[in-house]
């Protein structure tokens, strides 16, 4: 599991590539997720992300929907 | 490492965002995830929602509005009326959502005329914001920056009021109020970026054309 996990091949998109994204999908159709400390993320975010710090994230999978189109930063 | 974890997770389709928010090239929303959320409770109906919203962008129509009588340059004065009138059409389309949910009650728009808070779009204090933001509404490009900066921490707030509903009838409205302000912000960011401003017109931008020489 572990070396599966380590070589999922993930997409990196640019950053205006996330902006057209976030642009032309309605909300509620995507996630947009911080993985960073709230103290990083209270200083500047990007809008509407929500904030789930990295070592949150597995407590977190419930409230996530694996079907959506998922960015993290 | 976030995104991977999530791939090995069973989740589809996971994108990374290349460069982190360091590359990202747009306005940032900031503040703690709490802030402004005790706006709501968190178990409001749809019309509740639409009335909360509805005065706030009622309260920042009004703030524009005093602003646009007070400063001198009239350009920024004529910036400002625009930027009230759009304001105005939030709320007519909140209004037409609140037509929409056949509320047994509704009596339409008077209903809501008395509701203004002194909480403007995106959580700002009236009077706070009045003077934090003086200086910077002397011109077109400050009040530029200070209408992106309040729909991006509108944006920002109305996205967090939806993780906080319980009620999904209520999540869905925001999430529409959310798309609303996502197309406002992007032509505010146009109309800043005055190399733009040729093109917005007559391409079906919700702004009046504007003459080249005016900003």
């Amino acid at each position: 599991m572990f070396l599966k996990n380590f070589f999922t091949p993930v997409k990196t998109l640019e950053p205006e590539e996330v902006k057209n994204y976030i642009a032309q999908h309605p909300e509620g159709t995507y996630a947009l997720i911080d993985v960073r400390q709230p103290g990083e993320y209270e200083k500047e975010h990007l809008p509407g992300a929500r904030l789930i710090p990295l070592p949150d994230l597995g407590d977190s999978l419930d409230s996530l929907d694996p079907e959506k189109p998922t960015m993290v930063y | 490492m976030a995104a991977q974890f999530l791939s090995g997770r069973g989740f589809k389709e996971v994108y990374s965002l290349e460069g982190g928010i360091k590359a990202w090239q747009g306005i940032k929303a900031v503040g703690p995830v709490e802030l402004n959320l005790d706006l709501i409770r968190g178990d409001e109906s749809p019309a509740e929602m639409i009335e909360t919203a509805y005065g706030m962008e009622g309260a920042l129509g009004n703030y524009y509005q005093i602003a646009s009588e007070e400063v001198k340059d009239a350009e920024v004065a004529s910036l400002l009326k625009k930027l009230r009138d759009i304001e105005k059409r939030h709320q007519q389309l909140l209004m037409d959502q609140y037509g929409k949910l056949n509320t047994p009650d509704f009596e339409g728009p008077q209903v809501l005329v008395d509701l203004l808070p002194p909480i403007l779009e995106g959580g700002f204090r009236f009077s706070e914001f009045l003077n934090q933001n003086k200086a910077a509404m002397e011109t077109v490009s400050g009040v530029l920056d200070v209408a992106m900066m309040v729909e991006t921490q509108a944006l920002d707030l109305y996205l967090r009021f939806g993780r906080k509903t319980t009620e999904e009838s209520t999540q869905k409205i925001l999430h529409k109020i959310a798309d609303e302000e996502k197309a406002h912000l992007e032509a505010l960011g146009k109309l800043r970026d005055k190399e733009s401003i040729a093109d917005l017109r007559g391409q079906g931008s919700p702004y009046p054309p504007i003459p080249k020489n005016n900003i």
